[in-house]
């Protein structure tokens, strides 16, 4: 039955989310102050609270589903700006998982492991990456070279999962994952790189010179099972845009409400100020575009794998995030633009959503070619 | 509990009004907008779902399967689809707000076998016109009441036997069951506009309608108005919905067909995003809808969601239509294909309020 009400038990982890997102929330601007500072795994606030990402996987009974609360505590977290828990989950532990053997998975399952794919010259083209590994027959190890950037958890995380093109002793050509690990020689890490926004996340660029990997860290994902691993992560990169959005729509009626601006849903558009009708227009997007996020994570749990739909949530999200919080500014004004005030930071964090994990771009050309019939080669 | 999923009876209701649509409505809507006339024909087989009747009755009470159905009547044309939600709209109403002797009067009169219309009169003639600075008028008399006003845009006025007339009542809004033949009614010729033109709507002018106390919507305990406008608000998104997948549905096979430049049209990226922005739009749009139209059912407060839902749909629902027109170039500008129909028909749609309801 179509229904939209949360249940009590999505209310209760969503509610313990969103206490925490308030004290994850007074430290939103100090990481935003000192990039370079990587935030504690757990905060000491946290230490009796539970983590609610852990409450949501675990399926509670009586709630929406896993995915569904999974989602919707990201938007609680992505609304205080930082989480109380630092995720050791990886998108390199969805490659391992998915495609690793069982031996491979015992060893590293308990690492977080960075996803490696974008290089300087290949981004929404993640074919056209150039890293490159070569097997030594003598030592039976594979020799790698190339540059990783824009990588996540890079300093955090305990290891890599790197898509790579390779060149088989039989001379054979493809792309692959190998994982590798902190501390491998050859292995650099840069600094943590000088962003726009979302200051506190932990992204740097990785250096692959001459590193050695043994055979048994080879493990063996190919181009399409790596690039999977984002039908799942789109919808909640989708979420993640609207805690943003939230929070500076939030802000926003807060601060209009003690001007005396009243948002009032009763009267038509005709009946209400250029600003009333602006703050409608932006929640309901912000509306729309979760919706559009539920539908995706739903499609999940009826182990339906959505398609467009996932895409259809990230574009949507990310849409949202960045007309959102640029026309709040708008509606408050230039008091808006202090640093004293969420909304600046709202603005710079909110601009990534569209661009990682899939530009909004690419979201449209994989809905496009999918309501089109079309292939990647007759839609580029 | 968070869930898109239809019951089995949605799931039958819809792809029932899915089949009449392709092959009994869409194939009359053109021939209905030039000549300015509702088929009759056609409101026997829409009629004949039951979707209308259904209001009159307290188990078969479901905005959400009205929405759903809506949608797809819209598919085919926004016309015939608001042939459906009027009625449901007036007798949705009165089902939910009416009296025990205005539902015992009006429903059985709605349960024949034949098209039956009853207008819900909100929307006056007025330039500028907000649903929150309505001036007919409703004075309170010893024994009933005196109802003036001018109301607009009421699809197939002429066939109305009721009009729902809401008029400003003291410092409330009111709703009022006025009977097309009372003294003081007058039904004007039918008005063409820009679209919807198979509606055939008119204004009515209310001049000093007597009205007795029981014609006030709720009797004693009066009603609530702005649950009228909601109910209205989610019609109209699931209407504007089923008209921006009709228009996306039509261009996405025209601009794999047509060759520009040596390629297909649907090939360029600046199309092909469109294209994937109209989808992602009428999903948006639909889920908003159901949403509204889904508190409104659980008898919720829905004025937010309505309000959200509305405001998106009329913006997204014209941009699509617009697109549309754009896609076809030269070709979507002739009267000879369907886009400047649903062109003028969105445009229509979406500046509506009141007329309708789930």
């Amino acid at each position: 039955m179509i229904d939209f009400q949360l249940t009590s038990t999505d209310e209760n982890v969503l509610s313990s989310a969103h206490e925490q997102a308030i004290i994850g929330r007074r430290y939103a601007r100090y990481y935003d102050k000192h990039e370079d500072e990587l935030e504690p795994a757990e905060f000491p606030e946290a230490k009796d609270l539970p983590n609610p990402v852990t409450l949501a996987e675990e399926g509670l009974s009586g709630s929406s589903g896993s995915r569904i609360l999974h989602s919707l505590v990201m938007l609680e977290i992505y609304w205080g700006g930082i989480s109380l828990h630092r995720s050791k989950w990886g998108l390199g532990n969805t490659v391992l998982k998915t495609v690793a053997t069982p031996e491979q998975f015992e060893k590293w399952k308990n690492h977080t492991i960075a996803i490696a794919i974008t290089e300087p010259g290949a981004g929404s083209d993640p074919a056209s990456i150039r890293t490159t590994a070569t097997f030594d027959r003598e030592t039976g190890e594979w020799i790698l070279n190339g540059e990783k950037i824009f990588i996540s958890q890079a300093q955090s995380g305990d290891a890599a999962m790197v898509l790579s093109r390779f060149i088989a002793p039989d001379g054979s050509r493809g792309m692959t994952t190998f994982l590798v690990e902190k501390g491998t020689p050859g292995f650099t890490v840069g600094p943590q790189l000088k962003k726009l926004g979302i200051r506190s996340h932990d992204t740097c660029n990785l250096l692959f010179e001459n590193c050695r990997i043994p055979e048994f860290n080879h493990i063996k994902g190919d181009f399409k099972s790596t690039m999977s691993v984002f039908n799942d992560s789109r919808p909640m990169v989708g979420a993640m845009a609207l805690g943003v959005a939230r929070a500076a729509l939030d802000f926003t009626r807060e601060k209009l409400g003690e001007r005396g601006i009243e948002i009032g849903y009763r009267g038509g558009m005709r009946s209400r100020s250029a600003i009333v009708d602006r703050f409608i227009r932006l929640e309901a997007i912000y509306e729309a575009a979760l919706l559009t996020v539920l539908r995706s994570k739903w499609l999940e749990q009826q182990d339906v794998p959505p398609k467009v739909e996932a895409s259809i949530a990230k574009a949507a999200g990310g849409k949202a995030a960045r007309r959102i919080t640029q026309g709040c500014i708008d509606l408050l004004g230039p008091e808006a633009l202090s640093e004293d005030h969420p909304l600046d930071r709202c603005f710079r964090d909110g601009r990534i959503f569209d661009i990682y994990e899939g530009a909004g771009e690419i979201q449209r050309l994989i809905i496009a070619r999918s309501i089109l019939g079309y292939t990647g080669r007759d839609l580029r | 509990m968070i869930s898109f999923e239809l019951t089995q009876e949605q799931k039958l209701a819809q792809s029932m009004v899915q089949e009449l649509a392709s092959s009994q409505l869409r194939p009359a809507a053109r021939s209905a907008d030039d000549r300015e006339a509702m088929p009759s024909s056609i409101l026997d087989e829409i009629w004949a779902t039951g979707i209308i009747q259904s209001q009159s009755d307290a188990d078969g009470y479901s905005p959400t399967l009205n929405a759903l159905l809506l949608e797809e009547l819209a598919v085919a044309d926004a016309s015939f689809a608001i042939a459906a939600a009027a009625p449901i709209g007036f007798l949705g109403a009165i089902a939910a707000q009416g009296s025990s002797a205005q539902k015992k009067n009006l429903l059985p009169i709605f349960a024949g076998d034949k098209y039956r219309c009853a207008g819900v009169a909100i929307m006056e003639p007025d330039f500028a016109f907000d649903v929150s600075a309505i001036r007919s008028t409703a004075i309170k008399k010893r024994d009933g009441y005196l109802l003036s006003g001018m109301k607009g845009l009421i699809p197939l006025a002429g066939s109305c036997s009721h009009f729902l007339v809401v008029a400003r009542c003291g410092d409330t809004l009111d709703a009022f069951i006025v009977e097309r033949n009372a003294r003081g009614v007058s039904v004007g010729e039918k008005k063409p506009n820009i679209g919807l033109r198979a509606l055939e709507m008119a204004t009515v002018s209310f001049k000093d309608v007597e009205l007795p106390a029981s014609a006030r919507l709720g009797e004693s305990a009066g009603c609530d108005v702005q649950r009228i406008i909601d109910s209205a608000r989610t019609a109209l998104s699931a209407i504007m919905t089923g008209t921006a997948r009709a228009v996306m549905e039509f261009v996405m096979p025209y601009t794999k067909e047509r060759v520009v430049h040596g390629d297909a049209l649907a090939k360029k990226q600046t199309i092909a995003f469109r294209l994937a922005d109209m989808r992602i739009e009428t999903d948006a749009m639909r889920w908003m809808t159901w949403k509204a139209a889904s508190i409104l059912e659980q008898g919720g407060d829905a004025t937010r969601q309505a309000q959200l839902a509305y405001t998106y749909c009329t913006e997204n629902a014209m941009w699509i239509a617009d697109e549309g027109v754009q896609m076809l170039g030269g070709h979507g500008y002739l009267r000879d294909n369907p886009v400047e129909m649903w062109y003028r028909d969105t445009r229509t749609v979406s500046v509506l309020e009141g007329a309708v309801g789930v």
